[in-house]
């Protein structure tokens, strides 16, 4: 929020303080409108724009009032988000003649083509003096003056405090809960402002807050507090709407207000003011049930998109309330039932736009209406309930009923039911219905998950028993002195399948017989261990065959010593 | 377990069963919900269906006639509900599942809002897939082959058989096993479903329930469900609200 009075503050310079330059303004000022015969008051033409300014004014008439000094002429520029902008003041000093009216006459001057007008302005001369006097410089300090007072012939504006004042406006202090309140911070100024920013956000607890868009250009205009001409400029303005009925405060804002360096030795200032605490009435609206809680003048309007549709198709219902009030609060949607259709909760539409009288514009509830059933469906009269605080009472705006036509169906007289009405969810086609109960339904039923763990489980347990049979088996062979591993044992046997096969030589089928024994038990020599001995007779049996002259057919002898050896590979490997 | 069809046969023969299946067998009122539906008689037609699958006469076809019907009558949260109940019985057909997507979408429901358990997702890999009797048999061969190489020593190739047949069939195993531990769900099926502080009438809502969305089953206690919806907000629901996708209808 802070940060919002920051920006706040920048649109206010930037386009309407003093010290802004428009592309040709005039401004004729004085410090006050009421003075006394023993006072002086002060004139401050000023000419600000973007262009050229006009290097002179001239003075206006004065009515019964003299000149006695002036005039001192000064020159700002300033940058302004990347815009040069500039002005010239002519300040005049006067003297009243009479009691009674003197007048300062309009002042005329030119930019280019254009002739600009400062309107006379009118000030009450009374005996004495009314103006406060500026307070006593002291002597001992050389700085204090400004060296180049005397010679532009005016004094500093710090020398005194800076003539500012804020206000906080509301625009009536008596209203309805859910009326429009406008609250205005005003500016009030006799000297340029180069910050202005509020030292906390404005607080408004009991109202709900809309801000206004300022304009363009706020013009300033002239305002009198208290007998003192200032220049006046709204600053902020918010659309405040009372949440609860009883007096309400808006407290006080404080805003910090910069004021400008105005000479060489001059380092500006920054002041604070502050707004004055605000109490407003609020009045409460009634509560009945049904009503809506919108405050204002309303008209309600009720519409469908396709009045006639095929069942299985969905119509939109649009109810519509326009008007000035605080719509923008209303949640609710109207309970809509309409028989023989299914309504679904409505999506809320907005169309409001925030003015300074209120808050205008329409407020939309679509509803998706899907009839059930063929025929003309009426859609029932739709009520908006709402206080009218011109009329001080609550009242109803209500539509008339609206049919909506369902074509196809069943039910529709005396018509063959269509085979398939287009449905909701598939537009543009008929439902696709199958027509066998079970015609996806096949194999058995999935094992339960317990089940084909439980299965999982002992499959593992007998592959674990089995294993570890295997495993047992051959700690004993181990144990027994048996040292091959099974896969060799297991190789050496299939080797010894194939003696005597393919018309292999009894050479060659003595010398595997040999070789498969060496590579399974190794050398034998120095051992006589059974197992050793066997192998050794083995191998000697083998070795006679080898050896032995080709007399004759040797295949039964060489089975014979392939099956010895295998039992010897199976009893001892 | 399915009692349903026996208890409808007895009511039937004793004179008290439901008129509606009094009236001929499941196939025939099948075909005639479809009528109804077809002519534009949602709630009718979903009544017979409704009591088809009470009647323990589940299937695919009668949750997709189900789905569309509820779709035609703007029930969508029971029109999803009717597609994954049919995708839970058929897990292989295509057309739920594309049904399924296009309600989905048109719900605005994200795809983790419809499956919130991703071992649900398991169970139904597992049916489709048969899974179950992929492992059962793989368990089998590798049981077979592991006594056999004890008999065969020299038979090549039985060690590596028995050995794979066996990993594969407990990776296959693990599979319908791990979905088995997935929670219960359910789909909301009422617009607006509030999510109450405790199983009580009195209750006070949490919340509201996304019409469509899938929720674990915590808890069940009389009328009321105990849930958590896609938020992770945890509440008791009316079971007439959410809508079971597993095990046997009503």
């Amino acid at each position: 929020m802070k940060r919002k009075a920051g920006i706040i503050a920048l649109l206010v310079l930037g386009r309407g303080l003093p010290g802004h330059a428009a592309e040709g303004a005039l401004r004729s000022e004085v410090d006050a409108r009421k003075i006394g015969l023993e006072d002086q008051v002060q004139l401050t033409i000023t000419v600000e724009g973007a262009g050229s300014l006009p290097d002179d004014v001239s003075p206006p008439a004065f009515t019964n009032l003299k000149l006695v000094g002036g005039p001192a002429v000064s020159t700002q520029m300033s940058f302004v988000n990347g815009r040069v902008s500039q002005s010239r003041s002519w300040t005049y000093v006067l003297q009243p003649l009479l009691a009674g009216r003197a007048e300062i006459g309009p002042v005329r001057t030119r930019f280019g083509a254009v002739e600009e007008m400062a309107p006379a302005i009118p000030i009450e001369v009374v005996a004495g003096s009314v103006k406060p006097r500026a307070p006593a410089r002291r002597p001992t300090d050389p700085f204090e003056e400004d060296p180049f007072e005397s010679f532009f012939g005016r004094s500093r504006a710090r020398a005194a405090e800076p003539r500012l004042l804020v206000e906080a406006s509301p625009s009536r202090q008596s209203l309805y809960v859910g009326e429009p309140l406008r609250l205005t911070y005003y500016l009030y100024t006799q000297a340029s402002v180069s910050d202005l920013q509020f030292t906390e956000a404005p607080r408004y607890a009991g109202f709900w807050v809309e801000d206004l868009e300022r304009p363009e250009r706020p013009a300033g205009d002239a305002a009198t507090v208290e007998g003192v001409s200032y220049r006046r400029f709204p600053i902020l303005v918010k659309l405040l709407f009372p949440t609860r009925a009883g007096r309400l405060t808006i407290p006080a804002a404080t805003l910090k207000i910069a004021i400008p360096r105005q000479g060489f030795f001059d380092n500006g200032a920054v002041v604070q003011r502050s707004t004055r605490p605000i109490t407003i009435e609020a009045k409460p609206i009634p509560d009945e049930p049904g009503f809506s809680g919108a405050v204002g003048r309303f008209k309600a309007s009720v519409a469908v998109d396709h009045p006639a549709l095929a069942l299985g198709e969905a119509a939109t219902l649009r109810f519509k309330v326009e008007g000035s009030g605080n719509l923008k609060w209303i949640d609710r949607a109207p309970e809509v039932r309409v028989s023989g259709a299914k309504v679904f909760p409505p999506q809320t539409k907005s169309d409001l736009k925030t003015e300074p009288s209120g808050i205008t514009g329409s407020r939309t509830w679509e509803f998706v209406v899907v009839p059930q059933t063929t025929g003309t469906i009426e859609i029932p009269s739709l009520a908006f309930s709402y206080f009218d605080p011109s009329a001080e009472r609550l009242s109803r705006t209500e539509t008339a009923p609206l049919p909506l036509r369902v074509e196809g169906g069943a039910s529709a007289a005396g018509v063959a039911a269509p085979l398939a009405a287009p449905a909701a969810a598939r537009p543009g086609g008929p439902l696709p219905l199958r027509a066998d109960l079970d015609a996806h339904a096949s194999g058995p039923s999935p094992l339960p998950g317990r089940t084909i763990a439980l299965l999982a489980g002992a499959v593992l347990l007998l592959h674990g028993g089995m294993w570890s049979s295997t495993r047992l088996a051959g700690w004993r062979r181990k144990s027994a002195g048996r040292t091959a591993a099974p896969r060799s044992v297991r190789v050496a046997l299939r080797e010894l399948e194939r003696v005597g096969r393919d018309g292999m030589s009894k050479e060659a089928a003595a010398g595997l017989i040999e070789k498969t024994l060496h590579e399974l038990f190794g050398s034998t020599d120095g051992d006589d261990s059974e197992r050793a001995r066997s192998v050794r007779r083995l191998l000697e049996e083998v070795q006679l065959l080898r050896y032995a002259p080709q007399l004759g057919d040797y295949s039964e002898k060489l089975h014979e010593l392939a099956g010895k050896a295998r039992e010897v590979v199976r009893r001892w490997a | 377990m399915r009692s349903g069809p026996a208890w409808a046969l007895l009511l039937g023969l004793a004179g008290l069963g439901p008129p509606a299946l009094a009236a001929g067998s499941p196939a025939d009122r099948f075909r005639e919900a479809n009528e109804l539906v077809r002519g534009g008689d949602y709630p009718r037609g979903v009544a017979l269906y409704e009591e088809l699958a009470a009647s323990g006469a589940e299937s695919a076809s009668l949750y997709w006639n189900w789905a569309q019907a509820a779709a035609a009558r703007g029930d969508q949260g029971e029109a999803l509900w009717a597609l994954l109940r049919a995708r839970e019985l058929d897990p292989s057909d295509r057309a739920v599942l594309r049904e399924l997507e296009r309600l989905r979408e048109g719900a605005n429901l994200d795809r983790a809002e419809i499956a919130p358990d991703p071992l649900a997702g398991l169970a139904r890999s597992a049916r489709r897939f048969r899974l179950d009797l992929g492992a059962l048999l793989l368990l089998v061969v590798s049981l077979g082959a592991h006594p056999c190489i004890q008999h065969w020593p020299s038979a090549r190739g039985l060690g590596p058989t028995a050995g794979t047949a066996l990993l594969l069939g407990l990776l296959a195993a693990a599979v319908p096993v791990a979905g088995s531990f997935a929670r219960p769900t359910g789909a909301v099926v009422r617009r607006g479903a509030p999510l109450l502080d405790s199983a009580s009438p009195t209750a006070e809502a949490l919340g509201t329930l996304r019409e469509g969305e899938v929720v674990p089953i915590l808890e069940t206690s009389g009328d009321y469900l105990r849930v958590e919806d896609s938020s992770g907000a945890r509440g008791w629901t009316l079971a007439r609200d959410v809508r079971r996708l597993t095990g046997p209808y009503r």
